[in-house]
């Protein structure tokens, strides 16, 4: 596999194409074990958020990583709704009013390695979170640098 | 797509299946406590075993079906949550702990039984 | 793909997964990287292509100087007794020796630089004998050029310098290549400790026992669940055993995980039991507010088997 999957988001049946690709690609890397669920849930848990709370209005950019030997996966969440007017209220574990994102954004940090976002109220809001391959099998690059 | 509901004498089982959308799974819960009502069933079985992803919403839903069902006078039971769900639904802090569990389809349906026959006092 | 022309041009890439470079993650950036440190510029090629024709007339006779030193010391003696292969190691040397000389010093160079590091550690010869070789190399030119350049010391240097860099070009990618193999060989070793030493045992049907021993980190923790859940599954596992006994620290951490998998094996429909939990363990639990409730314990692996029999037997 190689390039980016770029899913648009807008109604149901996106979120689940959404994660299946993050969990193909995850397999074709050399994820294993519990690690390609985590990926595909985490895809699940935002994408559901661009539909829910964006309006649709969003896409899911999913990609390889290589950096220092590492195989990694990244996911790119962007969407043009409402933005989130407190981000720490809403990372916040168990948030939860009828407004509230429920436990989405938490729940898909706790389960991927690497988890930034950003928003800004009446722009949209972006999400990048990456996961990187634990196995040995993906790490059969060794690596040698200066320092 | 719509999730099949089936009959087994006093049980309903609904097997998910691997696509299910959002809107699938809110539509099974209407379907199952319209049908626990008709059938007077006693038993619920879902089973997830290829459900491709149990994240939060599934995992709410599954919940919210166990506790309507139950004020509808039924008992239900989860089945088939694989090993790697299962590890993500406590990494989200989702762990069902008031809903009933069991391995598949047989353990369920045994689990089913000894619940009635206890609730009917043997 | 690689291909050398004859003139001797870079041609291996980089991004090839079947080179030594991509293999070693050694890119264009970092052999930049480490030619500026070294200082070695294109003056240094030009110097070096000049010592061609030295390189050229002293090479068989230096070879032969090599191997005479390698032969009169039993451990790197041991390396040459077929010889036939002494022959061939001989003749790979006179190519390395000359291509010192050549001018051309990118990717196919650092390829073949590569590959001498990979086969000293694939052969078992330690740094220190090759280090040795190197600096024979560097003594024995040195000698050469200072005699070839009698009446102008001060470019006999100069010349040496050059040669210096080069050669501690590469011995930084050989050792560091041997490096990279032995991490290579003890991170696999580390995974396979890792997965043997939590065993999961089963000691009878539809119950399974998982002593847990040494600390656990949370790599180690992930392992340990997915391998659990996993297992249950297999032997459709009603009743899991967790022994603790042999987790010397027992933090919150480590708690944790250990909830994480009973509750993860509840959704599995196992049962757990947690057993090795010493009085001391008991009150750390208790103390970062572990619910013990959740929680079946038990002191020792023993009483825990009792009670997993009975709940199985009962059932």
């Amino acid at each position: 596999m190689s390039g980016e999957s770029r899913i648009p988001i807008s109604r149901d049946p996106d979120v689940v194409l959404a994660r299946q690709q993050g969990r193909a690609l995850a397999l074709s890397l050399g994820f294993s074990e519990s690690d390609p669920m985590f990926v595909a849930t985490a895809i699940s848990e935002i994408a559901r958020n661009i539909v829910v709370h964006a309006g649709g209005r969003g896409e899911i950019v999913i990609r390889r990583l290589d950096q220092n030997g590492r195989v990694g996966i990244e996911v790119e969440a962007t969407d043009t709704g409402p933005g989130i007017a407190n981000i720490e209220q809403a990372m916040q574990e168990g948030f939860s009013t009828v407004k509230s994102l429920g436990l989405g954004l938490p729940g898909a940090r706790r389960l991927m390695d690497e988890f930034e976002i950003t928003s800004r109220v009446g722009e949209g809001t972006r999400i990048v979170m990456r996961k990187w391959a634990r196995s040995s099998a993906s790490r059969n690059r060794t690596h040698i640098t200066l320092g | 797509m719509k999730i099949p509901v089936l009959k087994q004498g006093e049980y309903l089982i609904a097997s998910i299946q691997e696509a299910a959308t959002d809107a699938d799974l809110q539509l099974l819960l209407n379907e199952l406590v319209r049908r626990v009502g008709e059938h007077r069933s006693k038993g619920v079985i879902v089973d997830v075993t290829v459900l491709d992803v149990m994240d939060s919403f599934a995992a709410r839903l599954l919940r919210d079906i166990a506790n309507t069902v139950r004020l509808r006078g039924a008992e239900t039971v989860i089945v088939g949550i694989q090993p790697d769900a299962a590890f993500t639904m406590v990494r989200l802090g989702m762990t069902l702990d008031d809903v009933a569990t069991a391995l598949d389809l047989e353990e369920g349906v045994a689990y089913l039984d000894r619940t009635l026959k206890r609730k009917r006092g043997s | 793909m690689r291909n050398q022309s004859p003139a001797g041009s870079s041609m291996t890439d980089p991004a090839d997964p079947s080179s030594l470079m991509h293999d070693f993650d050694v890119t264009e950036a970092e052999i930049s990287a480490r030619k500026a440190f070294l200082e070695f510029g294109a003056e240094d090629v030009a110097k070096l292509q000049s010592l061609k024709p030295l390189a050229q007339r002293y090479a068989t006779p230096m070879i032969e100087d090599l191997y005479r030193l390698f032969l009169a010391h039993d451990p790197t003696k041991a390396f040459f007794r077929d010889p036939k292969s002494l022959e061939r190691v001989k003749q790979l040397q006179k190519e390395y020796f000359i291509g010192l000389t050549e001018g051309e010093y990118g990717t196919d160079y650092v390829e073949r630089r590569l590959k001498i590091g990979a086969v000293h550690e694939r052969i078992k010869l330690v740094v220190k004998w090759y280090l040795g070789a190197y600096a024979f190399y560097l003594r024995t030119v040195s000698r050469r050029i200072f005699d070839e350049h009698k009446n102008d010391p001060a470019k006999a240097l100069d010349l040496i310098s050059s040669l210096t860099k080069l050669i501690f070009f590469d011995m930084g990618l050989a050792i560091d290549t041997y490096i990279a193999q032995r991490e290579k060989v003890i991170r696999a070793q580390q995974d396979e400790i890792r997965e043997l030493s939590t065993p999961v045992l089963r000691v009878r049907d539809r119950l399974l026992v998982v002593p847990i021993i040494g600390l656990m980190d949370s790599a180690r923790a992930y392992q340990l669940t997915d391998q659990v859940l996993r297992s249950i599954r297999a032997h459709r596992a009603k009743v899991v055993v967790l022994d603790i006994t042999g987790v010397p620290t027992v933090d919150s951490a480590v708690a944790n995980h250990l909830i994480q998998t009973v509750q993860a094996s509840r959704l599995l429909g196992a049962r757990s039991i947690v057993t090795g939990v010493s009085p001391d363990i008991a009150q750390t639990l208790v103390r970062i507010g572990v619910d013990v409730g959740k929680l079946h314990t038990l002191g020792d692996l023993q009483e825990g088997l009792v009670e997993a029999n009975k709940i199985l037997d009962e059932a």
